[in-house]
């Protein structure tokens, strides 16, 4: 915050300053997320107050009970002491139940907001342009956004929530002690403040400087278990696993000496509770000595403002822990909202209004299937929709691409200046080896990508220019990496068209070459495919999603290596999807790095190394080995043995 | 796991150090517990009943303050060797999961796979931190200041003490209650929110592809009810488990507030004294408050202790026998594989089954045959990785016979030189990649056979370019040039070679072939892995391999 602060002149009005920390505030990543939590206000103080009340308990318990005992030194008749004996008791209760009840409250209100951000994120990211699917289609970015949606959500429970408790209980127990010896409070108010926020800043920072200077050590310790554990038979052979596991020991040395520089300031933040909780009962003890004696303060009421401050410090002890927990969900927050934030601000790329209509064309019945994913996707389960889409399959639209430019935005032209048609009943394949862009020319065909330069058209028409839907109702495209859902068989190929019959389902699986592996499955078409689709194996998958793409209704399909680890008749495989007699009547556009089978394709165009940089590579882009290698330029496409 | 597993102790030099001193540093906190809670009592009655003055109670603030100071000392000394030793433990433990994890999947004895043995090394031990700094020492504060308090505070009072010794066992007991009574419920609680949860993921990791085939819209509303469906099955579970975390909190006040009332109502019929009164007021919550910490740091370590679990399950898995005699010099000695069978781990495979070869010092062997053969596991059998599982594989030398697998493996792999199908590069320059200590004329001339020459030259910094983790940055292509080129300039009378794939960037079959011309003119002993007829045909044997699948036991027949 200080950079900003000295950016104001010296004599600016201190409101400017103020509007300035609040517009920072707005920006803060972990403020905007929370707010896509759309938590309600009244959950949230309902938690707080058990929260509050919960903690509260406690402390009203040590000042009654130490009220109770005073007073009783003084033998009073036990009539007098019955009040304060019943409150004890009640708060010995209240306490544990007020607990439960915050605990379920605030978790409700996290679970209701991460569920509101999950629906969000799906809703933009699906809605946004294709900048946002780049980001998505890369690593295992969304297998980590569910972690971070509850990262973010958990800040409530963990973060907000214990601080607003804090200052809650912090103040009542201030104000208590006030009550009878103002210097009493105001010396537990500084202890308060100590523990409360000196110790959870030095925690924060320790977590953060520790995570900064050990993040390298700790990528390479990550990165070298992992070359180890990969590369085992060949390392273990070659003789260098103790080399190796050296190395690993070295990085992990660094990353605990970063991890021990951390420490300290976590050191003293913890060591800071015990010394300012003391420190608390020590100025208690003497400030009110000097009051009894002074005759300002009762002697029983000595014993309240002594005892008191010993269980005061219980909420406040949870912060460091809150404040870690911000920073954590941060970090999240900071991710999660780089995703979106692409996703919503350049929505040019798809306008509303053909999207809303294309809901129409591939929407199905009901949806027999419990577990379904496209069983939901359709929309509204309109009948009409099917004649049209029927009409669909008959008309001829024309995909063509002219001196298209193609890379990802903001990213160097992988393919330059390429002319293609692909137009029902014709097939093309482009062949050429990997890293070449071939996945993002697909995309790009797809209306995916926009290209750099050039046009790719779908019946004259920009195709990133039409709304998804509409552009999916002619052109398919199945991605290398395409999704297989952890659902049945059967809901896996509804996915492309909601209407798609068993029968159906099983010739198209057949036509692929997947008949005796469904007839192995234990249930058949209702098999659940699951998580990561551990009963598909690399073959059957591609197998699968090409059987996807063939029960949709489009005319045009575009694949990315559709005979990948398909050992044992990839070649046929190809040779069918290029002949036209598998899917009979349609245009075929296939990307391989393989070269088996391609002699059917009507057009065959070659990508080479050397062809791509020479046309649209910038030279400066070329900075590794990989990207110059001239070894093995690809020779020009046909029939190799 | 247990609390404090001995298998921690056991493998982790720095967790039992730290165990140690932590149990030290909680015998000294109990001290201090005590010696605070009698200190304050000594200076707050004796003002409360007007007994005593400000002066005189100076000594006693003097010994609070030292009490105080030294807790703060305690407090810090824990905090700092508690990551320090977290991080040290799971260092050690980490050296060896690798290690032995490198030994199984070497051997193929690890049926996860590597993908489970590298989360279980990098991010899964990492979630034992929170084991070490927080839950661990509160569970030695619990074995050491709620004893010693409870110790005092029946020295005071018993019948205080009596009290508190009837609530603390409830406290376990009804945890273990609650629990038992809850158990089923929440196990199938949590199975269906783990599902839901999974289902909202999926439909996330699915949206390219959802968009790819333009049906993204309608999955939102799926979104959100799957959300709902989530949010109402994890509220049930939460509210069986916070039960427990209640009781504890219940019992635990309670107990407090009865003795405080108990204490209180003696006072008033002069039974006690109030300096008795208020120390036992003062310890009572003391004894507690440790195990009301184990309870809620608990959960924050379950993650860890699940990890350091599986960790020993890995570690404690076996590995193949190691024999210890020295090779045989593999210039001269034959190697014999009679009639050797590799059972699949899991499967009714037998891969190679019944596989007979003999690979004779400078010939050129090749193994063919069709995919799933257990051509690449015949090869980790002549390797030694892998045991037979059926037959023997004998090495012959001068008319002595002896098992593969009573040789010392690293005397074996010296003499061998293997090109697998993916070749793993480990992190540094090209030089270092193909083997530092050659003559850069041999060097050179096998760069320019395999083709690696291009590949330097193009390189940023030739020879010395950087190659990064696992040969990032280098295709699959070049890695394999790298990989022929090492076998081309060492000097290992055996070079195995599995042959490349059909990809347009894998070496050629002519690449291949003038490898194999160069090594057998050198009188190196080759065996390849091949599938197409060029190679075979430069082979001077080639040995088919076949695999047995065992038909399914005990479907028909138990019937």
């Amino acid at each position: 915050m200080t950079p900003a602060r000295r950016a104001v002149p010296a004599g600016a009005p201190a409101a400017s300053e103020r509007t300035g920390r609040a517009a920072r505030l707005r920006r803060d990543p972990l403020v905007r997320a929370v707010r896509l939590l759309q938590v309600r206000p009244g959950r949230v103080a309902a938690a707080l107050l058990a929260g509050a009340g919960s903690l509260g308990s406690a402390v009203a318990l040590a000042a009654v009970s130490a009220w109770l005992i005073a007073r009783a030194s003084q033998m009073p008749p036990v009539m007098h002491l019955t009040v304060a004996a019943v409150a004890v008791r009640m708060f010995g209760v209240s306490r544990g139940l007020l607990r439960y009840v915050e605990r379920l409250v605030s978790h409700d209100v996290a679970l209701r907001g991460m569920a509101t951000l999950r629906t969000t994120l799906y809703r933009r990211l699906s809605e946004g342009d294709g900048a946002a699917l780049v980001q998505v289609r890369r690593g295992d970015l969304l297998a980590r956004v569910g972690a971070d949606v509850d990262a973010i959500g958990d800040v409530v429970v963990r973060g907000l929530l214990p601080a607003g408790v804090a200052v809650a209980v912090g103040a009542g127990s201030v104000a208590l002690l006030a009550a009878f010896l103002p210097a009493a409070g105001a010396a537990l108010a500084a202890s308060l403040v100590v523990a409360g926020l000196v110790a959870p800043w030095l925690a924060a920072r320790g977590a953060r400087r520790a995570e900064e200077r050990s993040a390298a050590s700790r990528a390479e310790v990550a990165a070298t278990a992992a070359t180890l554990l990969d590369g085992a038979a060949v390392l273990t052979v070659a003789g260098r696993v103790d080399e190796l596991v050296d190395r690993l020991r070295d990085s992990d040395a660094r990353t605990a000496h970063a991890a021990d520089d951390g420490a300290r300031p976590a050191s003293v933040a913890a060591a800071l509770q015990p010394a300012a909780t003391g420190l608390a009962v020590l100025a208690a003890l003497v400030l009110g000595a000097q009051a009894t004696a002074a005759g300002t303060l009762a002697p029983v009421e000595l014993a309240v403002v002594v005892l008191t401050p010993l269980a005061a410090f219980e909420a406040v002890a949870l912060l460091p822990a809150a404040a870690l927990q911000v920073l954590r969900s941060r970090a999240a927050a900071e991710r999660v909202m780089a995703l979106l934030d692409p996703a919503t601000a350049v929505d040019g790329g798809v306008p509303p209004g053909p999207a809303v209509r294309g809901a129409g064309p591939d929407a199905h019945g009901p949806v027999p299937e419990r577990r379904s994913v496209a069983g939901s996707a359709g929309g509204s389960p309109s009948a009409p929709g099917r004649d049209r889409s029927v009409a669909d399959a008959r008309r001829a639209p024309q995909l063509v691409a002219r001196g298209a430019d193609v890379g990802w935005p903001s990213g160097p032209t992988l393919v330059g200046g390429l002319d293609l048609e692909v137009v029902p009943g014709r097939s093309v394949a482009v062949v050429g080896p990997s890293g070449l862009g071939k996945t993002t020319l697909l995309l790009t065909l797809a209306g995916l990508l926009r290209p750099h330069a050039g046009r790719v058209t779908l019946d004259g028409v920009d195709v990133a220019d039409l709304g998804r839907a509409e552009a999916a109702r002619s052109v398919v495209v199945v991605p290398e990496d395409a999704h297989v859902f952890d659902t049945t068989v059967l809901e896996n190929l509804r996915v492309a068209r909601g209407d798609v019959t068993a029968a159906e389902a099983t010739s198209t699986l057949a036509a692929v070459g997947l008949g005796a592996w469904l007839d192995a499955l234990p249930d058949g078409l209702a098999t659940v495919l699951g998580a990561d689709a551990t009963r598909v194996s690399g073959g059957e998958r591609r197998r699968l999603l090409l059987a996807r793409a063939l029960v949709s209704r489009a005319p045009l399909l575009l694949l990315d290596e559709p005979t990948e680890h398909v050992d044992a008749g990839g070649d046929d495989l190809m040779t069918a999807l290029l002949d036209g007699s598998l899917a009979p009547g349609r245009g075929v556009l296939v990307v391989t790095h393989r070269t088996g089978g391609l002699d059917a394709a009507d057009e065959v165009i070659a990508l080479a190394r050397t062809g791509s940089v020479s046309r649209a590579r910038p030279r400066q882009r070329a900075g590794t080995a990989r990207d110059r290698d001239t070894a093995q330029a690809a020779r020009p496409a046909g029939p190799t043995a | 796991m247990k609390p404090l597993d001995p298998r921690l102790l056991r493998r982790a030099r720095h967790a039992r150090r730290y165990v140690l001193l932590t149990a030290g540093l909680g015998a000294v906190t109990a001290a201090l517990v005590v010696v605070q809670a009698l200190l304050l009592a000594h200076a707050l009655a004796p003002l409360v009943t007007r007994e005593a003055d400000v002066a005189d109670v100076v000594p006693a603030v003097a010994g609070l303050t030292a009490v105080v100071v030294a807790r703060t000392l305690v407090v810090a000394l824990q905090e700092r060797w508690a990551h320090r030793a977290a991080t040290r433990a799971v260092a050690e433990l980490r050296e060896q999961v690798v290690r032995h994890g490198v030994a199984l999947v070497a051997s193929r004895q690890d049926a996860d796979g590597t993908g489970a043995a590298v989360t279980l090394a990098t991010r899964g031990l990492e979630a034992l931190e929170p084991y070490f700094v927080r839950y661990l020492p509160q569970l030695l504060l619990a074995a050491t200041v709620t004893p010693a308090a409870l110790a005092v505070v029946l020295g005071l009072d018993w019948v205080a003490a009596v009290t508190i010794a009837v609530t603390l066992p409830l406290v376990p007991l009804f945890m273990w209650l609650v629990g038992v009574m809850t158990q089923g419920h929440a196990e199938r609680r949590l199975a269906a929110m783990t599902r839901l949860g999974h289902q909202v993921l999926d439909l996330l990791a699915g949206l390219p592809t959802l968009r790819a085939l333009g049906r993204e819209r309608g999955p939102a509303d799926r979104v959100r009810a799957l959300g709902d469906a989530h949010r109402r099955a994890t509220m049930g579970t939460l509210r069986v488990a916070f039960l427990s975390g209640m009781v504890l909190e219940l019992l635990t006040t309670l107990s407090v507030a009865l003795v405080a009332v108990g204490v209180g109502f003696r006072l008033v019929y002069g039974q006690l004294d109030l300096t008795t009164a208020l120390a036992v007021l003062v310890l009572a919550p003391e004894v507690y408050l440790p195990l009301r910490q184990v309870g809620a740091h608990f959960h924050a370590s379950t993650d860890g202790v699940a990890a350091a679990t599986s960790a020993f399950e890995l570690l404690e898995r076996p590995l193949p026998r190691r024999g210890t005699a020295a090779a045989p010099d593999l210039r001269r000695a034959v190697v014999r594989f009679e009639r050797v069978g590799v059972a699949a781990p899991g499967r009714a495979t037998t891969a190679p089954h019944d596989l007979d070869l003999v690979v004779v010092p400078g010939e050129v062997l090749a193994l063919a045959g069709p995919n799933g053969a257990g051509k690449s596991t015949a090869v980790a059998v002549l390797l030694g990785l892998v045991p037979p599982t059926a037959g023997r594989v004998l090495v012959e030398d001068d008319g002595r016979s002896v098992p593969l697998e009573d040789l010392e493996p690293a005397t074996w792999w010296r003499q061998v030189a293997w090109t697998p199908q993916r070749p793993v590069l480990e992190p540094g320059t090209l030089r270092d990649a193909v083997g530092a200590a050659v003559s850069p004329e041999r060097l050179e001339a096998a760069a320019r056979l395999t083709g690696l020459d291009a590949v330097v030259a193009a390189a940023p910094g030739g020879w010395s370019t950087r190659v990064g983790q696992g040969g990032a940055g280098l295709s699959l292509g070049q890695r394999q040039r790298v990989a022929l080129t090492r076998a081309l300039v060492g000097d290992q009378p055996l070079v195995v070679l599995d042959e490349p794939t059909a990809h347009l960037d894998a070496v050629s079959e002519e690449t291949v072939l003038d490898a194999v011309a160069r090594l057998r003119s050198e009188g190196r002993t080759v065996v390849l892995v091949a599938h197409r007829p060029a190679l075979l045909a430069a082979a001077d044997r080639v040995v088919h391999v076949h695999a047995r699948v065992e038909p399914p036991l005990g479907v028909g027949g138990a019937a």
